[in-house]
């Protein structure tokens, strides 16, 4: 056990010092980037940009002083906003993202394994053909039409929920719904063809041959298993919501991390492109890592450390 | 003994010749496949969609006057089903900017009828048509046509022969940009699926027979170019083309698409390498290159053709959404993408402008995926009978 995650670690390291290195030479190599000289910029973040990426200096000094400057959790001074440092950036964005991506993870959970075990046990029923139907609908259209459909109909015509912004929880609902829908689908169809898999296997007639009552075969037999792959995809959803959150807090004009990073892309706000692409990868990576742990850990069969 | 006779240790030939029969001519692989993925309804559907959209794609644009950039400011934001007022014979269009649009009877939109002035504090505008005074009211949302007394004209509803499926906020016609759009999406459909059957089956084919630490390295750059989205490459290389379109989407799906084929050649060759034919053509003495290409990459064709064909739609996916979060291709060129964006614009008075490219999105998603899963389900012989 010690050995997988100490090997795992390593592995995250190594991936964010490549992606580290990635972005570093991406933005070296942009002319009028943040490290080229002679472009007009106000004299103050010249000046700051001078005094803290040592423009002057050779490249791998460059590098190791950006690197030290990440260690220490710095990102440096926004190219943009005089006064404000990407730091300053994350921390206004970041709580809007995560409880979207919370609640749309919890959301999708919550929903979609309910129903991939409806739509398994009565396979082939018209619950099954209902619930196919709406996957399909959910994995082909797009977030961005769902958000938008959302927010004119639900929003606009109605007026149930707020047009934008989340200064309710209220505003929470909607963004949410878009965000998952295609999760939603997705882990709906992996809980149903990995539970019927399972429901056909021996121990689950062993069980029923035992005399287990029904519910109790599908719950405590069928379903833990079942929940294998869905577990394994934990870590592919959470950077699916991640990105996903771009369009939707575009739409719904969410003042999310998502929000900032598109408007510093197209900005041309480098430091903090570079700021927001390690912390979106470095948060990545990690939940990665994390959700590996835990699929070790409740599956037995796999064998850690190979 | 003397019950049997030489006869009785004859062979029973025509029995025996019936049961030996084959009945019916011996099918290829490649022919079973296809007989299988033709039995379902939606693959083939997804087939036709895919060949429809192709075609028009390709030579639609040359059959429309309009072109994907015209912007025709007199018609702006017309839908396809013109409602329109019937006055003195003649049809009338009042156009969300305030103009009397005349229509013939083709339902081809003309030339503003000329105004006789403005009436700014009735918030009107005073026309005459077939001898008589009518005004234009602009005090609300949607504008109405009204007599010298009040009232509104009769309307009735014409299809729009200018822009079968009605201009954009910019007087662009639709139709057109739909079809430049598909292009787009079909250009980006085809590299995702040459990078990978390229690039992809390479790699993992050489990482899955070579093994050992060719592979341990080969695998580790996978996984971490897989440990980031896809999306996060495609705004890195964004940036570093400054505003380069569609070139550097192309760029940053070419340069890591190809990490799931690659897995998946990887996985199947594994597994293939062990079989004794590989061992008997090393035997006598086929190089690595002439194996992989004569008996191993044949061979996984079919998880190949299905993850190829899987990975298409989330290649179109991406591009429209990189282009409606305004990364993707610049404008005025039209992608499907940033069409949708566009229509955001407008959706209050204008929906049908996100209806179609949403749709055309949408109908893309489909066909690829009905296309992907019929393959699969065709490769897969635990399918078969």
């Amino acid at each position: 056990m010690v050995k997988f995650i100490v090997k795992r670690l390593a592995m995250m390291v190594a991936t964010l010092f490549v992606i580290l290195l990635i972005t570093f030479l991406i933005m070296h190599a942009i002319p009028g980037g943040p490290y080229s000289a002679g472009k007009r910029l106000p004299e103050a973040i010249q000046a700051a940009l001078d005094e803290k990426y040592n423009l002057n200096a050779p490249l791998h000094v460059q590098f190791w002083d950006y690197l030290q400057g990440v260690l220490h959790f710095d990102l440096g001074p926004s190219f943009k906003y005089e006064g404000m440092s990407v730091n300053d950036l994350i921390a206004q964005g970041f709580p809007i993202s995560a409880a979207l991506g919370i609640f749309s993870m919890a959301f999708t959970l919550l929903l979609s394994i309910p129903l991939g075990i409806i739509a398994a046990l009565k396979h082939g029923k018209w619950q099954d053909t209902f619930i196919g139907a709406l996957t399909a609908l959910g994995v082909t259209i797009p977030s961005f039409v769902v958000a938008t459909l959302l927010d004119y109909f639900l929003a606009y015509k109605l007026g149930w929920f707020p047009v934008f912004g989340v200064a309710t929880l209220k505003g929470y609902v909607l963004p949410v719904i878009a965000l998952s829908g295609f999760y939603l689908a997705f882990m709906t169809r992996l809980t149903r063809s990995s539970l019927m898999d399972v429901m056909r296997s021996d121990y689950i007639r062993t069980a029923r041959v035992k005399g287990l009552p029904e519910y109790k075969v599908v719950f405590r037999h069928g379903l833990r298993n079942s929940l294998i792959p869905v577990v394994t995809v934990l870590g592919p959803t959470l950077a699916g919501l991640l990105m996903g959150s771009f369009v939707v807090e575009k739409i719904f004009a969410l003042p999310g991390m998502g929000r900032f990073f598109i408007n510093s892309i197209t900005n041309r706000d480098y430091t903090a492109i570079m700021g927001f692409t390690l912390f979106y990868a470095t948060i990545l990576v990690v939940l990665v890592f994390l959700v590996d742990i835990v699929y070790s850990v409740i599956d037995p069969r796999i064998k850690l450390g190979e | 003994m003397s019950q049997f006779t030489p006869n009785d240790w004859a062979p029973c030939g025509a029995a025996r010749q019936e049961s030996d029969q084959v009945s019916g001519a011996s099918t290829s692989y490649g022919k079973e496949v296809l007989c299988q993925f033709a039995r379902r309804w939606t693959a083939v559907l997804g087939v036709l969609l895919v060949a429809v959209t192709l075609v028009l794609a390709i030579v639609g644009p040359i059959f429309s006057e309009n072109s994907y950039d015209n912007q025709q400011r007199t018609y702006v934001s017309t839908p396809p089903l013109l409602p329109v007022y019937d006055v003195g014979g003649q049809h009338y269009y009042v156009s969300t900017s305030g103009k009397l649009l005349l229509v013939d009877g083709e339902g081809m939109l003309q030339d503003a009828a000329p105004s006789l002035g403005e009436e700014r504090e009735n918030k009107r505008y005073v026309y005459e048509l077939d001898g008589e005074t009518y005004y234009l009211n602009y005090r609300s949302s949607p504008f109405t046509l009204e007599d010298a007394q009040g009232r509104q004209q009769p309307m009735t509803r014409v299809w729009n022969r200018r822009f079968p499926l009605g201009s954009d906020y910019l007087g662009r016609d639709i139709m057109v940009r739909l079809m430049y759009g598909a292009r787009i999406s079909l250009t980006v459909a085809f590299v995702a699926t040459l990078v990978n059957l390229v690039i992809g089956i390479l790699y993992g084919s050489v990482s899955g027979y070579l093994g050992g630490m060719v592979d341990v390295v080969m695998m580790r750059v996978v996984d971490i170019i897989s440990s980031i989205p896809l999306t996060m490459y495609v705004i890195l290389i964004m940036v570093l083309f400054d505003n380069g379109g569609l070139t550097s989407i192309i760029i940053a799906l070419g340069s890591v698409y190809w990490v799931d084929m690659a897995r998946v050649v990887r996985g199947e060759m594994l597994s293939l390498k062990k079989q004794e034919y590989v061992s008997a053509a090393h035997t006598m003495g086929s190089s690595t290159w002439y194996i992989l290409r004569r008996h191993l990459i044949p061979n996984t064709m079919g998880p190949i053709i299905v993850t190829a064909t899987m990975q298409i739609p989330s290649a179109i996916f991406t591009e429209a959404f990189m282009s409606f979060i305004g990364l993707g291709v610049s404008a005025p060129m039209a992608s499907l993408g940033t069409m949708c964006n566009d229509a955001l614009e407008t959706l209050q008075i204008a929906p049908y402008q996100l209806a179609f490219p949403a749709g055309a999105i949408c109908i893309a998603m489909f066909a690829f995926n009905f296309i992907g899963d019929g393959l699969r389900d065709a490769f897969d012989p635990q399918m078969r009978k």
